[in-house]
């Protein structure tokens, strides 16, 4: 008779060696997210961004050209030279090898630079706004009736508005009454923003409130607290993370409209310039009197459109492989 | 349900929208601050403000009287007055300027809805009856450009590369210029109004012009249209294009497309008649998230090429320079009608092609 060996420590390591079907779920999410080469390329060049945008605030100077004082730093070593700087000459120096824009300010620390503002204010405002909206949408979702009714027709308005017009008027007008100034911005862009998630949670919400689980913790005793933000909320965060990685390249694009079409006085920046100021320095848009791109100048103009427009394109793939990925039936 | 009971319903449903939409762009106009509502004569920071506020209808201490009244002023159609601080626009009232210049953003987003349903309707049919195919792909990246691309870059782009005579056309037939309307000097037909330079009947000059038999300004508006319209219907394309690639691949998967096979019915026939006429239904229901990023690409579009409708007019009214609150509160307004009375339109028009949605 072959000898039993029950040893409980040993079957509790057995137990955990079959890991946690969470890390399990994950490890095969990233495996599906390596097959799907495009999302792949999507994530590696947002993680790039990213890095910059980290690289820069940690320690600005990093690129050799303090990017507030790029145009001190020209004029000191080449004089006041009014023809902005041509590109792909090595010996004006690593910083002006994308060439320089108005003022002679040198374009690719610029541009990297501006990174601190369209990344940086974006992210802050998809997650500001998201954690707002998920909040909103799963209570509402929970308690059902008039709070509901309310939250819903109360995001009905902000849809009823077109998205760029509704961002134009309350930057503008929040921003003004703010005083200006980039609080304002991101206030504006935050109440923009979370009746998305709003109705995105709700309706995920909604779904997993009938669900059995919920159900049993509820005859189990479990509190309204509990419920909302233990055995719901983890259920809508998934897709509500897609929706968040396809709406930084959207709030990005936004930012950079808005700065373009003037909503913000450019004196609001006090540091580098954003890429849409950038494209503005050549278009003379909002009241800058260049022309620079007519005139010729075309990497003024190419650059930082194109910097942006690699960036929301991959914004865009992530978001894309990721739905694939998480919730094949969750659609825009 | 019969189909009025349906418009009655969603006519009801309107209300509260549209008390919610007045409520929010009021809170809006509170936050910016009610003395910088105070007429347009007494500048912004004016010591009157207290005396002169409650004549226009705005009570520093109650804001719901002050609702009450813009309301009543929405209603009568006094939506404010422009101009006296600006060096834009001369003065006037803001529902007078949005007469003039709504035409013509009605003109843009028309032309651009057509064109990209011209131009979606067969592409999506093509490369939904063939997943994953070369085409497939292709109409995936653009899409997907579309998607991610910035307008006013895209717009600068195109007047670069085929626009650099774009000064030269007829700007000024639909355009208001300096102080007070412009006086065109070239001469006007006599369907072109001398004042307001709309044409009539329709006030859309690429229809007009065809109404009165002028080709040569057909020609003209067409070609002061091209660009802007090609920028926006890259825009909105994407989104289309992908819902009616995913309609295709739907409905092909259906049991009557299989027996329509089983029967020998010809491939071409199968697509056009049974696949493409199922996709294409709950295409409408995504118009109204197009006219809404469409809307939103007309206010760019008009900014970057100089086109005198509400968008240019709204980026003009928030210029820091001379900002106009009541233009910017009434542009606002008229984009979110235009948006609300689409979607009713397109729920009505849904409802009335597929009973089943009236329940």
């Amino acid at each position: 008779m072959a000898e039993i060996n029950i040893n409980p420590a040993e079957m509790v390591a057995k137990q955990e060696k079959r890991a946690n079907p969470r890390v399990e779920e994950l490890k095969a999410s990233l495996r599906l997210l390596y097959k799907n080469r495009l999302a792949l390329v999507g994530l590696i060049i947002v993680a790039i961004y990213y890095f910059i945008m980290v690289l820069d605030f940690a320690y600005p100077p990093w690129l050799g050209v303090p990017n507030l004082n790029s145009i001190y730093v020209f004029t000191r070593t080449y004089g006041i030279v009014q023809t902005p700087i041509s590109p792909f000459v090595l010996s004006n120096g690593l910083p002006y090898i994308l060439g320089g824009t108005q003022y002679n300010i040198a374009l690719l620390p610029a541009m990297l630079g501006a990174l601190r503002f369209d990344l940086g204010v974006s992210t802050l405002v998809v997650a500001i706004g998201a954690a707002v909206g998920i909040t909103v949408g799963t209570v509402s979702a929970y308690l059902g009736g008039v709070v509901d009714e309310i939250i819903m027709r109360v995001t009905d308005i902000f849809f009823s508005i077109p998205f760029l017009v509704l961002a134009v008027a309350v930057t503008a007008l929040v921003a003004h009454g703010a005083g200006g100034g980039l609080n304002g911005l991101i206030l504006a862009l935050i109440i923009v923003w979370w009746p998305i998630y709003a109705r995105l949670s709700r309706s995920l919400a909604l779904s997993t409130k009938s669900l059995n689980f919920v159900e049993a913790a509820r005859a189990a005793g479990s509190s309204k607290a509990r419920n909302i933000f233990v055995h719901i909320m983890p259920n809508v965060l998934s897709p509500a993370f897609v929706q968040m990685s396809l709406d930084i390249g959207s709030v990005v694009l936004i930012f950079a409209t808005l700065f373009f079409l003037g909503v913000i006085p450019i004196s609001a920046l006090s540091a580098p310039p954003e890429l849409g100021v950038l494209i503005n320095y050549s278009v003379g848009q909002a009241g800058y009197a260049s022309n620079l791109f007519f005139l010729g100048f075309w990497w003024t103009f190419l650059f930082p459109g194109l910097f942006l427009l690699v960036f929301t394109v991959a914004a865009n793939l992530l978001g894309d492989g990721l739905r694939d990925i998480l919730d094949p039936k969750l659609r825009r | 349900m019969e189909l009025r009971y349906f418009i009655i319903r969603r006519l009801l449903v309107l209300i509260p929208t549209l008390i919610g939409l007045s409520i929010f762009v009021f809170l809006l106009m509170w936050a910016y601050g009610p003395c910088n509502l105070v007429s347009v004569y007494y500048t912004v920071r004016s010591h009157n403000c207290a005396v002169i506020a409650p004549q226009e209808g705005i009570y520093l201490n109650d804001p719901v009287l002050t609702y009450l009244t813009y309301v009543e002023h929405l209603i009568t159609g006094n939506w404010g007055i422009v101009g006296g601080s600006g060096f834009f626009l001369p003065q006037g009232q803001v529902l007078y300027y949005i007469s003039i210049f709504f035409p013509n953003t009605l003109q843009l987003a028309l032309a651009a809805t057509v064109l990209s349903l011209l131009i979606a309707i067969p592409l999506g049919t093509y490369i939904g009856s063939k997943p994953n195919s070369a085409a497939d792909h292709f109409g995936r990246i653009f899409s997907l450009s579309g998607y991610a691309m910035p307008t006013f870059w895209l717009g600068y782009l195109l007047i670069f590369f085929f626009g650099q005579g774009v000064s030269s056309f007829p700007t000024n037939v639909l355009g208001f210029v300096g102080n007070g309307l412009v006086n065109y000097h070239h001469s006007l037909p006599d369907w072109v109004s001398k004042t307001t330079l709309l044409s009539s009947p329709t006030h859309i000059l690429l229809i007009d012009s065809l109404l009165n038999g002028d080709p040569a300004m057909f020609v003209r508006a067409v070609d002061y249209l091209i660009l802007p319209v090609l920028t926006i219907t890259y825009g909105i394309l994407a989104g289309i294009l992908r819902f009616i690639r995913a309609g295709m691949v739907d409905s092909a998967n259906q049991e009557y497309v299989k027996t329509a096979r089983a029967k020998g019915v010809p491939e071409k026939v199968i697509i056009k008649k049974h696949i493409r006429r199922n996709a294409l239904l709950p295409t409408i229901t995504v118009i109204g998230l197009l006219i809404s990023s469409l809307l939103g690409g007309v206010v760019v579009v008009e900014e970057v090429f100089t086109y005198y409708g509400i968008g240019y007019l709204l980026i003009q009214a928030i210029n820091p320079r001379s900002f106009e609150v009541w233009l910017v509160m009434g542009g606002t307004m008229v984009f979110a009608l235009i948006l609300v009375m689409t979607n009713l339109i397109v729920d009505v028009l849904y409802a009335y092609l597929d009973p089943r949605i009236r329940y």
